[in-house]
């Protein structure tokens, strides 16, 4: 029972760190068609910069503020600079993220150093509580609770301000939007934004969780975001949070048990959701 | 019936290139050209298929290297298994083209019918995936360490085992050629072009993509298996990322869709990083060129989207229509005429 | 008679094809000024040529004297025209509610009375308010897309045949809301049913294969058989 417990645990906090990265990815996908490749470059400086800011200042939370702030800026750039120039051509699009995010990859090893730097829990959230027979790790939770805490932001952004309208409208009909009066450019960028100031997020509060931050991990917790939007569905974000949760136990509980079949069971779960519901698990149609 | 005239000028230029690579090995005593040259012309085969997908078909595969990787692990676990010989050595290469054309056949079918961003994602994915098995299984592939292999007596000399390459990049490239202009390269161009389009006429643009995705996969496998022949070792780093982004770079910036600038593309990326890591050795700042070909290649993307190759092409076309331009103002222009003669020439 | 917009000479390619080929317009203050024309003439085109969904290629678009020609739809929709696509445009996954409020601009005072006004032209909004827009009825949907673009100050709507599919008590409704929407705002409306065109237009402009070809007073158009003939097909 312990075990499992400890296994469910774990898994909900990887899946809440793979769906800070995802939540960006199917924003940014639902509304504007683009399919950032650069994001797991995001999720990698955030990490950096947020735990160099940590280990200069000794605070955790200027650790955070600083992740989110590497993620809003870089956002900000790529989005002006990468994104804006190839807007509408697929292949263009595709090609030039990936190729950001090997530049930002590179980039990590140049100015932070090519190996891997240990990383440990702040001391305010380390340790871990007893209950009974079970040992419950703090840090976990508190991702877990940071995670939930960010889709109820979504949720309520989403659905109770202006801006939020707007995103939804605009992911059904951009065209209309802009009919309206709204410039959707402007909203693209502040969406594009969130969801890499998101990712750094993601990134800075991985580090301690898996104790070592080094430049490729970008690329690796993209491809699990990548598979997680998929699965959930591109561009609902309830979906990017159940998939997230999906692929973190289903990840969590095949490690344990069955270990090399871990990386290949999301995988699966990814080939037979495009097989037979290519839209994703949990997606509402586009109207 | 258009008769086609076998001496243009482009395939007299290729001809003379093809007997001067040729000619190379004979005169020139350096080893280290000579292995240059091999490992550009493996490199070119593995662009050039890549060029295929992206150029001609307009897919963008983010796991190429899982082809690659499947002939060089194929090549190398079968010549170590058995005796190193050449006919060995072509099994294995067969070996690893059905491998490669059952994967890029199932990947292909389950995926093209979607978005390309699927596709993109997929192969990203299954090519990780197949990177990790890799690592794993190590009672076949040694896992990370990798092993060495013999490879087949008659390439203990490297200028055999150059020839074997150039000949195999010369009949690719001839191969390619006449592919794409054969009907079926015509409806992939046209696929690219405009898929719903080319849907509306009737082709079924699913099988099209499939086609050109398993032909590129099992092209790709036969560099992969030169490769691993060509180091006479092998590890996980031939199904690594680098191998896709590699042929990815080449083929941008050498040209896409033009054959040609795969080619140039190999050769400019091979020389750099070739000449770079030297470079590296005595001047560390080098070692991260890689970022300078990522920006190139940004701006390639955003600027110059026809690649090298293909803003030659270009510039030289508009070269071609100014002076016929020319001479057409000459000869048609009203009083010049009667002053000028037929080769524009003053009377 | 105030020309609000004026249109000379414009051209629109979409892709390679030739769409608009040289349309002149002056669209008249405080009238319904009607657009007609076959099928596939340019009328649509001509409207999202107006809005900047699709571009000019050629040619001038002048608001109030000023030249809006290659401005982007937002700034133009915000200076003050509203557009109906034929499509409605409504946004399914919205409420009613919500797809009003998308349109409003400024949350205030004003714009709340305006709310108010335009529900009350089109009551069954207030029935539906917390409906699904695409679980609207097609003459509910038009309602709706029309009071979206109206909730606005606007000086100017752009409406694109909305009386396509619709039954004709439903045709009656909107033909009202029209007539009321006029006192206050000038109309461009695209219409392929010349029955409702000739009863709430005030004058008409005839494009033909993508020019404009003819224009005047309403009443005058509506005895004119040949002219009907010639580029309506009807008559």
């Amino acid at each position: 029972m312990e075990l499992i417990i400890s296994l469910t645990i774990n898994g909900l906090a990887t899946g809440m760190l793979i769906f800070l990265l995802a939540a960006g990815v199917t924003l940014i996908f639902g509304l504007m068609d683009v399919l950032n490749f650069a994001h797991g470059g995001l999720f990698v400086w955030g990490a950096y910069t947020g735990i160099f800011a940590y280990a200069f200042t000794e605070s955790f939370t200027i650790g955070i503020i600083i992740a989110l702030l590497t993620g809003a800026i870089l956002g900000f750039i790529t989005e002006k600079l990468i994104i804006t120039p190839v807007y509408g051509n697929h292949v263009q699009q595709i090609l030039i993220t990936l190729g950001l995010m090997i530049v930002l990859s590179e980039c990590i090893k140049v100015v932070f150093g090519p190996n891997g730097i240990p990383v440990s829990v702040p001391p305010l959230l380390a340790g871990s509580w007893e209950v009974g027979n079970i040992i419950i790790i703090k840090y976990r939770i508190f991702i877990i609770v940071i995670g939930f805490i960010i889709y109820g932001l979504f949720h309520y952004i989403l659905t109770r301000t202006k801006i939020g309208l707007i995103v939804r409208a605009g992911v059904m009909n951009k065209e209309m939007v802009q009919a309206l009066g709204i410039n959707i450019k402007r909203v693209f960028l502040y969406v594009f934004m969130f969801g890499a100031a998101l990712a750094g997020l993601g990134g800075v509060l991985m580090a301690p969780y898996s104790g070592v931050i080094y430049a490729e991990m970008g690329m690796e917790y993209a491809i699990l975001g990548f598979i997680v939007v998929v699965i959930g569905g591109m561009g609902s974000y309830s979906g990017t949070l159940l998939a997230a949760i999906l692929v973190g136990l289903a990840g969590s509980f095949m490690a344990y048990y069955v270990p090399y079949l871990s990386l290949a069971v999301n995988m699966i779960i990814m080939v037979i959701v495009l097989v037979f519901r290519p839209q994703g698990l949990f997606t509402v149609a586009k109207g | 019936m258009k008769k086609q005239t076998l001496f243009t000028t482009s395939n007299v230029v290729l001809c003379m290139i093809a007997i001067t690579l040729i000619i190379i090995p004979f005169v020139s005593d350096s080893r280290t050209m000579i292995i240059l040259l091999t490992q550009i012309f493996i490199f070119g085969i593995l662009a050039m298929s890549y060029d295929i997908l992206l150029g001609y078909t307009g897919i963008v595969s983010f796991g190429h290297a899982m082809f690659f990787g499947i002939g060089a692990y194929s090549s190398a676990i079968i010549l170590n298994l058995y005796e190193s010989t050449m006919m060995i050595f072509i099994l294995s290469i067969v070996f690893g083209m059905v491998l490669s054309a059952v994967l890029s056949f199932f990947v292909g079918l389950l995926t093209l019918r979607l978005k390309s961003h699927y596709y993109a994602m997929l192969t990203l994915a299954i090519s990780g995936l197949l990177l990790v098995v890799a690592e794993k299984w190590r009672t076949i592939t040694k896992g990370n360490d990798g092993f060495t292999f013999r490879a087949p007596e008659i390439f203990r000399d490297r200028m055999m085992f150059y020839l074997f390459v150039l000949a195999c990049l010369i009949i690719t490239f001839m191969f390619f050629k006449r592919f794409v202009s054969s009907p079926l390269g015509r409806v992939l161009i046209a696929v690219r072009e405009n898929e719903q389009r080319t849907a509306s006429l009737g082709y079924k643009t699913l099988h099209y993509k499939v086609i050109a995705s398993v032909l590129a996969g099992v092209v790709a496998s036969v560099a992969g298996s030169l490769y691993a022949v060509s180091l006479r070792f092998v590890n996980t780093s031939v199904m690594s990322m680098d191998i896709t982004l590699d042929a990815l770079l080449m083929t941008i910036i050498g040209g896409v869709g033009t054959l040609i600038g795969p080619l140039i593309g190999a050769t400019v990326i091979e020389f750099a990083q070739h000449y770079l890591s030297g470079l590296a050795r005595d001047y560390p700042i080098f070692e991260r060129w890689i970022i300078i070909f990522g920006i190139i290649y940004i701006l390639a993307v955003i600027f110059f989207p026809r690649g090298i190759a293909g803003t030659l092409g270009n510039k030289y076309a508009q070269w071609k229509m100014k002076r016929s331009e020319a001479k057409t103002s000459k000869t048609y222009s009203g009083l010049e005429s009667s002053m000028v003669d037929k080769r524009g020439d003053l009377k | 008679m105030t020309t609000l917009l004026q249109l000379k000479d414009v051209h629109t390619h979409i892709g390679q094809y030739h769409i608009l080929q040289g349309i002149n317009i002056n669209i008249v203050e405080n009238e319904v000024n009607v657009l007609l024309g076959r099928n596939g003439a340019g009328k649509t085109t001509t409207l999202k040529t107006i809005m900047g969904l699709t571009p000019s290629s050629k040619g001038s678009i002048h608001l109030h004297g000023q030249d809006i020609t290659k401005r982007m739809t937002y700034e133009i929709a915000s200076m003050g025209i509203g557009y109906v696509p034929e499509d409605q445009g409504v946004f399914s996954d919205l409420t009613v509610e919500e797809n009003l409020r998308v349109a409003m601009r400024k949350e205030d005072e004003t714009t709340l009375k305006k709310q108010d006004y335009v529900l009350d032209l089109f009551p069954d909004l207030k029935t539906f308010w917390k409906k699904a827009g695409g679980k609207l009825s097609g003459g509910q949907k038009q309602m709706l897309a029309m009071a979206r673009a109206f909730v606005n100050d606007s000086e100017m709507l752009l409406i694109d045949e909305p009386s396509k599919g619709l039954a004709p008590i439903v045709v009656e409704k909107v033909m009202e809301a029209i007539n009321e929407m006029k006192k206050t705002t000038t109309i461009v409306l695209v219409e392929q049913n010349f029955l409702m065109a000739s009863r709430i237009g005030d004058n008409f402009t005839i494009i033909d294969d993508g020019k404009t070809v003819h224009h005047g007073a309403m009443s005058a158009l509506v005895d004119d058989n040949q002219l009907k003939q010639k580029y309506l097909g009807i008559g």
